[in-house]
């Protein structure tokens, strides 16, 4: 078994480094060296994700794993990849290196790169001391993420606080909730792993559960016509004008996914019962 | 003196940035006050035109830049008794030709002489975009009641944000009274809650403003246009003066109700 152990995947524009989820680890650091060392002038430069599939390694495991990879070779960690059993589709991504509070900041504006894109959470670590921390905050993210039983603890959450109007052209992915206190104008993008709740208008395009979880929902106060998505499913507002007639009703709406198809309904709490949405196009 | 740097911008193109600049410009100046505008449109330069300076130029903003001139040399002197000078952009050359870092210490230059230095931003979001808008601390945005205009409007305020130019103002131009009337087009509050940002003036739609721009002399100089008052009230209030905005409504006159009774209403709309 010399081959599959260590393997290179890539996904789009981004590098991934997988590690096999069975072999033990010190087979895994040696093959590790081994690999990085035989392709040294290949891999010089760049930043690379680390996949460890459904492995559970400790802490200061996953440091030696990061740090085997940036001394022998160019390139900079940035991402972890797990597979928790769980979660029954995808992969959960953590970032390495969380922001210095524990909660995400809420202040976003200040390092807006030129182009509006929001970068969540900020760039990869430097010294191995302080990717140590890091991997130590992460472990603390994942714990509070999963109860015992493996299901993630939905009801206490880290939020992603937008205060100002989120505008045209803006764009930013949360690995959680957001709220944003203001308006979603049209042409603003955001995708949240977790809910989205906008305590004003909500004009633009959202993405909820963009990590697939199919139970995530979008709150908003006014919810004109507007498309959306929820996980795999994306909706916009019924074309039928009987239908129609029920979703322009003012007031704040929850949407939700029932049967595979995105349902809007008058917001009356998040455990009330809904099942009187009405269902928006696929 | 330390003057204050503001650009006009908008986005979307054609909705009066130039012809506002020209007018806030001329309407500070009568204010008594020390006023260079720099047009940053390089390439399709027309503050000049709308100033009624253009057969003036004889040195503009790039060879400011490149150091073919002094500074005072590109600066030409507006026709009237007034403090208020134009720096031309050149219409030979491309956005690309100034660097921000090269425009934003020229204002600086600038800023010590005049009490106020108002930039003539481009349309788009692009270089000449970045360029005008980085030796700013203070921002105007222009648009007009239509939705395209507001989109892009919105899209400006977050990229101004995003580089640090916070609170800008805007100016809701073109304001059709009777079209609002109507419920053709959107009114102040519309578009206000829609962009969320302080509204410093509202300019009525005066066939006097493209009467004016073609004459070279800005609609601002006429104090009984509407949209020249409506103007000079900005002025005031970019000038930091309390003036409370003022709604725009139809002429309700007996003389434009009698011209309406006959079918010969004009256009021209004032406050009610």
């Amino acid at each position: 078994m010399t081959t599959d152990v260590v393997q290179v995947v890539t996904r789009g524009a981004d590098v991934a480094i997988v590690i096999d989820e069975n072999s033990p680890f010190d087979v895994v650091t040696a093959e590790l060296r081994e690999y990085l060392a035989s392709r040294s002038n290949l891999l010089s430069k760049g930043d690379i994700t680390l996949n460890v599939g459904h492995r559970m390694l400790a802490r200061d495991e996953l440091a030696q794993i990061k740090s085997i990879i940036e001394a022998n070779s160019g390139l900079t960690v940035t991402r972890f990849w797990f597979a928790p059993e769980s979660m029954e589709s995808g992969l959960l991504q953590v970032e390495t290196k969380p922001p210095k509070t524990l909660g995400l900041p809420t202040n976003v504006a200040d390092n807006h790169p030129a182009h509006n894109e929001i970068d969540l959470p900020g760039p990869p670590s430097e010294t191995i001391a302080e990717s140590i921390s890091a991997v130590e905050l992460m472990i603390e993210s994942l714990k509070s993420r999963h109860n015992k039983n493996g299901a993630r603890n939905r009801n206490i959450t880290e939020a992603l606080f937008i205060k100002s109007t989120f505008r045209s052209g803006e764009s930013l992915h949360h690995h959680g909730d957001v709220v944003v206190l203001a308006d979603v104008n049209p042409g603003a993008e955001i995708r949240a792993d977790g809910d989205v709740v906008v305590l004003g208008s909500l004009k633009g395009w959202v993405h909820a559960g963009t990590s697939g979880d199919s139970k995530a929902v979008i709150v908003a106060m006014e919810l004109p016509s507007t498309r959306f998505q929820i996980a795999k499913y994306e909706g916009i507002p019924p074309a039928s004008d009987r239908r129609k007639l029920n979703s322009l009703s003012t007031g704040p709406k929850i949407a939700y996914v029932r049967s595979r198809t995105i349902h809007v309904a008058p917001f009356s709490g998040r455990f009330a019962r809904y099942n009187k949405g009405v269902p928006y196009d696929g | 003196m330390t003057g204050k740097t503001i650009v006009i911008t908008s986005g979307k193109g054609g909705v009066g940035k130039t012809t506002a600049t020209a007018n806030i410009g001329t309407g500070l100046a009568m204010r008594g006050h020390k006023v260079v505008v720099v047009d940053t449109d390089i390439g399709l330069r027309n503050l000049d035109v709308i100033m009624g300076l253009e057969n003036r130029i004889v040195y503009d903003l790039v060879n400011v830049i490149e150091g073919t001139c002094k500074l005072n040399q590109a600066m030409i002197g507006d026709k009237h008794d007034y403090e208020l000078f134009l720096i031309p952009a050149a219409q030979t050359r491309d956005k690309n030709s100034i660097e921000p870092e090269q425009l934003r210490e020229m204002c600086a230059e600038l800023e010590k002489e005049f009490d106020y230095v108002l930039i003539d931003c481009p349309a788009g979001i692009e270089q000449g975009f970045k360029t005008a808008t980085v030796a700013a601390k203070e921002a105007i945005i222009v648009t007009t009641p239509e939705v395209s205009a507001i989109r892009d409007a919105d899209r400006v305020i977050g990229l101004l944000e995003s580089s640090g130019l916070h609170r800008p103002r805007l100016i809701i131009n073109r304001i059709a009274p009777d079209m609002v009337k109507r419920g053709d087009m959107m009114d102040q509050k519309d578009v206000e809650s829609l962009l969320a940002v302080e509204v410093i003036g509202l300019v009525p739609a005066d066939e006097h403003t493209v009467v004016a721009a073609n004459r070279g002399v800005p609609v601002v100089h006429n104090a009984k246009t509407s949209a020249g008052a409506a103007f000079l009230r900005i002025a005031g209030r970019v000038d930091g003066e309390d003036i409370p905005l003022m709604s725009i409504e139809p002429k309700t006159g007996l003389l434009s109700k009698f011209k309406g009774m006959v079918g010969m209403n004009g256009r021209a709309y004032s406050h009610a």
